[in-house]
């Protein structure tokens, strides 16, 4: 009898304390418990399938917006926890309070800053417009009539929107940029509109493939920022604080020419 | 802007709307055609024939379809191409629609034929073999009639798992539904308008299937 009642008694009992412990680390306050040495810690939402700028390595996060916020933090006096989350959530999960803020290279625009709050920006983007190597493409108009693959929602959605028509066909909207380069790659699309930063990581990345990356001056210049939930101007004062010292003492230079070196 | 996002955006809709019905419908007569010869092998005698048909839906059945979508997208499709047709475009997500939940629903299907096929009566088999027919003329003209009255109910529930399955396709941006749900969602932060949409027009597909395409199906294929 013994031998037989174990196992489910094991079982439940396991399952009630995984259950118990997930609800403690999932419910409630946004994890900005105060840390061991006094420093606040804060949780800071990322989708991690943007090198160079955010990435998985291992079970780490790295890249350049990850070491931003981290010297930001240090140089502020504060923690930071890094949690990696989809695109969609690093939005949703600041809207309702899971997370403190989200660095996941975002563009500061009026209509972002109408839901949220921003920090001073840590980094100067363009769009570049991938095309294969003999495309006779020069500039964003050209895109008409040619399949173009973007990532669902960002700066270089809304920008071949605007040219092609939001509601085109042609226009094929991926979760992430890196399955937007495989099929241009496998040339399911016939250009790729994406930032600067990440699109010539991928240039690098990828061996074979012939293709060149085009400017238009038509693109703005954008600016990536940190951002917080409305109105939380106290979480945006320790991160401008951090931000400012790190722009001050150079680190954010280093940091700059270390992931794109001219 | 609220609902009037779905004005702006009605073309996407109306395109997604027409293609999930496309991807449906090719994925049920391959499907189904898939699905008969991998029920019948699986039942066959012969090991050489029945192991792959096994092996096929052990396979099928025990992955997820996300996994088989993203997998044949970006790994078998472009192999195939650039193995033998490198001068081709590879094609469209479209086509990777039809070949994804094709091969997905060919294995359930299976397994719906072998067990209608195997739920009629030994007996049947018996009788129409001592009447002199062959196994297969008796397959063919007393058990399988039989058996596919019983296999059009669950055949209904495998045809709208399909239809809403569909919509794992937007993962590689094929321009159903679910795709113009997610971009209309995402780009213009009027999320219950856009998945509000999307809901009700799968409620509308299903709804016909179940109660329009599949009743008349029993009606017609139910003794009386």
């Amino acid at each position: 009898m013994m031998k037989k009642s174990w196992l489910p008694a094991t079982v439940l009992t396991l399952s009630l304390s995984m259950l118990l412990a997930a609800c403690g680390s999932g419910g409630g306050q946004p994890a900005n418990s105060s840390g061991g040495a006094g420093k606040e810690k804060f949780v800071v939402a990322t989708e991690a399938a943007y090198p160079p700028f955010e990435k998985m390595e291992g079970d780490k996060m790295s890249g350049y917006s990850i070491d931003v916020i981290q010297a930001a933090a240090e140089a502020g006096g504060f923690e930071v926890e890094n949690r990696n989350t989809t695109w969609d959530l690093v939005f949703t999960d600041l809207e309702n309070g899971k997370v403190d803020a989200s660095i996941s290279s975002i563009t500061i625009t009026d209509e972002r800053k109408q839901k949220f709050d921003f920090s001073e920006p840590y980094f100067e983007a363009t769009q570049l417009i991938m095309v294969p190597e003999d495309s006779t493409v020069t500039k964003l108009e050209d895109l008409k009539g040619l399949k173009v693959g973007v990532q669902i929602a960002t700066t270089g959605d809304t920008v071949v929107g605007r040219v092609l028509g939001a509601t085109n066909q042609d226009i094929k909207r991926y979760d992430d940029l890196p399955s937007a380069v495989d099929d241009f790659f496998n040339k399911r699309v016939d250009a790729v509109v994406a930032d600067n930063g990440v699109i010539k990581y991928f240039a690098d990345q990828i061996k074979g493939g012939k293709y060149k990356l085009l400017k238009d001056d038509s693109f703005e210049k954008e600016h990536y920022g940190i951002m917080v939930k409305k109105g939380n101007k106290e979480m945006l004062d320790k991160i401008n604080n951090g931000l400012k010292i790190i722009k001050e003492n150079g680190k954010l230079k280093e940091l700059q020419s270390k992931y794109f070196p001219e | 802007m609220g609902w009037g996002v779905i004005i702006e955006y009605k073309s996407m809709f109306i395109n997604g709307f027409i293609n999930t019905i496309i991807l449906t419908i090719v994925a049920i007569i391959f499907g189904t055609i898939l699905g008969l010869i991998l029920g019948l092998g699986k039942m066959s005698t012969r090991a050489y024939f029945r192991i792959p048909c096994s092996v096929y839906v052990e396979v099928f059945r025990g992955t997820p379809l996300f996994v088989q979508i993203l997998s044949i997208h970006t790994v078998l499709i472009p192999g195939i191409w650039q193995t033998f047709l490198p001068n081709a475009d590879t094609p469209s997500a479209m086509f990777t629609g039809f070949v994804a939940l094709s091969l997905n629903a060919g294995a359930y299907i299976a397994e719906i034929f072998r067990a209608g096929i195997q739920s009629i009566d030994k007996g049947q088999m018996e009788a129409a073999r001592s009447l002199g027919l062959t196994h297969a003329q008796s397959m063919k003209l007393v058990i399988l009639p039989q058996a596919f009255t019983r296999m059009l109910p669950p055949l209904g529930n495998e045809f709208i798992a399909l239809l809403k399955d569909s919509s794992l396709l937007a993962a590689i941006a094929t321009p159903e539904l679910g795709y113009a749900a997610m971009t209309v969602a995402k780009n213009t932060w009027e999320r219950l308008p856009a998945f509000g949409t999307a809901a009700i027009a799968y409620l509308i597909l299903t709804l016909f299937l179940s109660k329009i395409v599949v009743r008349k199906l029993e009606q017609k294929y139910t003794p009386r």
